[in-house]
């Protein structure tokens, strides 16, 4: 079997919120499938395999539910697995996805996911869990106060300030008012960041994702089968991830390999996607991101571990405009994670709102003439990383161009 | 598929491991698998991990583990229906032609977790959980499916058990366990009618790592000897209700079995010189051979299947293993000539 280029042609996703009552988890996968169908114009009798992607159970209280979700979701009979990396999952599920066509293995699969977080009554008790039950439970370690010693450290390296990563989250809430998908949205300004409680230094509850339920889904294929279905399908260009050591006293030092205030794991995994995609100059070719930022410290290290700009400077292009929907790069058109987090989703929502770019479907987000847009997620202690380009031309082009 | 085996390596048989961590047991194997294969860490440029949150008692277990699997600063991904799927999406990862050398890791300490327990959570909270399903039901009820559509015999399952305990125990690999008699099995406690005790493949713990390389990069290190071709996949899901549709239905794996075998270039079930089959316990063991009894030539479970080992949640990549070292000539005292 030969190595096949491989094509986003249909999306879906439901709306994302608190709860979800009236629909059982299932009944949740199911809802983003119809519409992914719907959208590529096809029926599951021409899904060869599906991928699901699904983080923690513990959420739900249902050990493996991507299993009770197979006849929802019409995968009987069909090749199916489940893809679990943490907040990384639905960027990893992604790229498996791609994997499945990419090998000549198949030739049309469907990826989806669903979560609901707020089946259980704080998901933090729940992700305290993920740490080591003999050192690290014990630490009231969990996803907000480990991000929050990565963000301290940042301001200490760069100085930047509460107000610049309020200004992220003020650029998420507006930009997730054109997202009839988003959880949170709104026009919110500094001071309504600044003055919401305090969580753990520097966040307060603004700097800080809500818990979501919702699901996507989306219908990946060959270049054949895209051309044929779809007038602009969105090609994978790169794909490319990294792991690194859940201890994060092991991430910084003199003789540390990275250093988890700056994400800097990230630099290799965004060399190999470039170097696939034929990306040489990030700003000139790639124009727009959908980077995975529960947080709003998120956004500035990322960046530049990317390599859009030089360390320490992101701060400083958020505050000119550089990363607003009018200006130089766009970040997070759809709000991003800040504003929508079912985290075993989020990371395909990445993907999806990547290719909506790149297709020309994001309606009131859409970035004119994107040619490549790039998707990332992350999961773990912030060690589990997946980068992702979308084009409008398969990689074969893109490498000649 | 132009994917390899390059390395392969098999964590030390134990019911229960209790003188080392998981992560050590991960490690240790990893390791040994690399080690085999004559490449170095630094070689690899990807790991696919195969585990399990639930039996690990772990929120996201691939946070502690992948770095002792090899994953440290490499591009890493986590399956977690089971070890046998690792292995699929490694070989797709490698056929992409993205990825050239990488390792598949999975593992299973369950002797320190209820595992019934865990079953039981895995049911969806209101038709199957109030009625208390786990494995041990799930297995009895897919049981008295196969001997109403049968009529097998206690005694004929029972002797499967014994069949299989003794070819168990020519495998060098295999915990080392007396063979019981037909008898013994006979009379051991009921569980789940008509399932017994003495049907089921005690579970085990275990670790299982293959190194997997393109066939570019195989033919760019002539100096290393492939063990095996991944000749070719599939597989499939049934669905998840337990009803007596389902419980009839071996249709998806012989179908599995047959585009595997096509897939493998191959005319029939005959061209294969055997399969290790993934039973848990007698009842499936007779219906999945069930599918083979024309094929004569076929040696079933060769390596005694899971009543050598049975790592439960990669027992299937310990199969996966045991068919690598029978084409490469490394099987031991259970090797097929």
């Amino acid at each position: 079997m030969k190595r096949q280029n491989v094509a986003v042609i249909g999306v879906g996703q439901t709306q994302f919120r608190a709860r979800y009552d009236e629909k059982t988890y299932p009944e949740l996968a199911q809802q983003a499938v119809t519409l992914t169908l719907k959208d590529a114009g096809i029926t599951m009798d021409e899904v060869d395999a599906v991928i699901f992607s699904m983080a923690p159970t513990t959420f739900m209280g249902v050990n493996d539910a991507d299993k009770w979700a197979v006849d929802y979701v019409w995968a009987r009979g069909k090749p199916f697995m489940r893809v679990h990396t943490g907040g990384a999952t639905g960027g990893s599920a992604f790229q498996a996805a791609y994997s499945h066509v990419a090998s000549g293995q198949y030739n049309t699969v469907l990826v989806v996911g669903a979560d609901r977080l707020t089946e259980t009554p704080d998901a933090q008790y729940v992700l305290n869990l993920i740490w080591d039950q003999f050192y690290e439970q014990d630490f009231a370690l969990n996803t907000v106060t480990m991000t929050a010693l990565a963000a301290q450290r940042y301001m200490s390296k760069y100085g930047t300030t509460e107000e610049q990563y309020a200004n992220v989250v003020v650029r998420a809430r507006r930009n997730a008012m054109n997202n009839p998908s988003a959880h949170l949205k709104g026009d919110i300004k500094i001071e309504d960041v600044l003055q919401s409680p305090r969580v753990s230094w520097p966040y307060k509850r603004f700097d800080i994702c809500p818990r979501s339920a919702g699901a996507a889904a989306m219908i990946l294929t060959t270049e054949h089968l895209a051309r044929e279905r779809c007038s602009r399908p969105a090609f994978v260009t790169g794909t490319a991830g990294v792991s690194n050591t859940v201890f994060m006293g092991d991430r910084m030092g003199p003789y540390a390999d990275t250093d988890f205030a700056d994400f800097s794991e990230l630099k290799s995994a965004a060399r190999e996607c470039f170097r696939q995609a034929g990306i040489t100059d990030l700003m000139r070719q790639i124009q727009t991101v959908e980077i995975y930022d529960p947080f709003s410290s998120f956004q500035f290290p990322q960046l530049e571990s990317l390599g859009f700009c030089e360390s320490g400077t992101a701060q400083k292009l958020s505050d000119e405009g550089v990363f607003d929907m009018d200006g130089q790069l766009p970040v997070n058109p759809s709000g991003g994670t800040l504003c929508t987090n079912p985290i075993g989703v989020t990371g395909l929502v990445r993907a999806l709102e990547a290719a909506r770019q790149v297709m020309g479907k994001s309606e009131a987000m859409q970035v004119k003439n994107t040619h490549n847009a790039l998707a990332t997620a992350i999961g773990g202690s912030t060690q589990f990383f997946t980068v992702t380009m979308l084009s409008d031309e398969p990689r074969s082009v893109a490498l000649a161009a | 598929m132009d994917v390899y085996v390059i390395g392969v390596a098999t964590h030390p048989a134990e019911d229960a491991v209790r003188n080392m961590r998981l992560e050590e047991m991960v490690y240790k194997t990893a390791r040994a698998a690399l080690d085999q294969a004559g490449v170095l860490r630094s070689q690899i440029d990807h790991v696919t991990l195969a585990a399990c949150d639930e039996i690990d008692a772990r929120g996201i277990t691939s946070m502690l583990l992948a770095a002792p699997a090899g994953a440290y600063l490499k591009d890493e991904m986590r399956v977690t229906d089971s070890g046998l799927t690792g292995l699929h999406l490694g070989a797709m990862r490698v056929a992409s032609g993205d990825l050239g050398l990488g390792l598949v890791v999975s593992w299973n300490q369950s002797a320190v977790v209820p595992l019934e327990d865990i079953a039981r959570i895995r049911a969806e909270p209101f038709f199957l959980r109030p009625i208390a399903m786990n494995f041990a039901i799930a297995e009895g009820l897919y049981a008295n499916q196969v001997l109403n559509n049968n009529n097998w015999s206690e005694t004929q399952v029972a002797a499967q058990v014994h069949a299989l305990m003794a070819v168990a125990q020519r495998n060098p690999r295999a915990v080392k366990r007396p063979v019981k008699s037909i008898d013994e099995i006979s009379t051991t406690e009921m569980l789940a009618y008509p399932l017994r005790v003495g049907h089921r493949a005690p579970i085990t713990d275990g670790a299982v790592a293959m190194v997997l390389a393109s066939g570019d990069w195989v033919r760019k290190h002539p100096d290393i000897k492939p063990l095996a071709k991944i000749a070719a996949t599939a597989w499939a899901v049934n669905r998840y209700q337990l009803d007596a549709q389902r419980l009839n239905d071996i249709d998806f794996f012989t179908q599995t079995m047959q585009l595997a075998i096509t897939r493998a270039g191959l005319k029939s079930l005959d061209d294969l010189d055997f399969v290790e089959l993934d039973s848990q316990n007698a009842w499936v063991d007779l219906m999945l051979s069930e599918v083979f009894k024309n094929a004569s030539n076929v040696a079933l479970s060769p390596s005694g299947g899971a009543w050598a080992q049975n790592p439960y949640f990669c027992t299937g990549l310990m199969n996966a293993a045991e068919a690598v070292l029978q084409v490469s000539d490394l099987a031991g005292a259970n090797q097929i000539v």
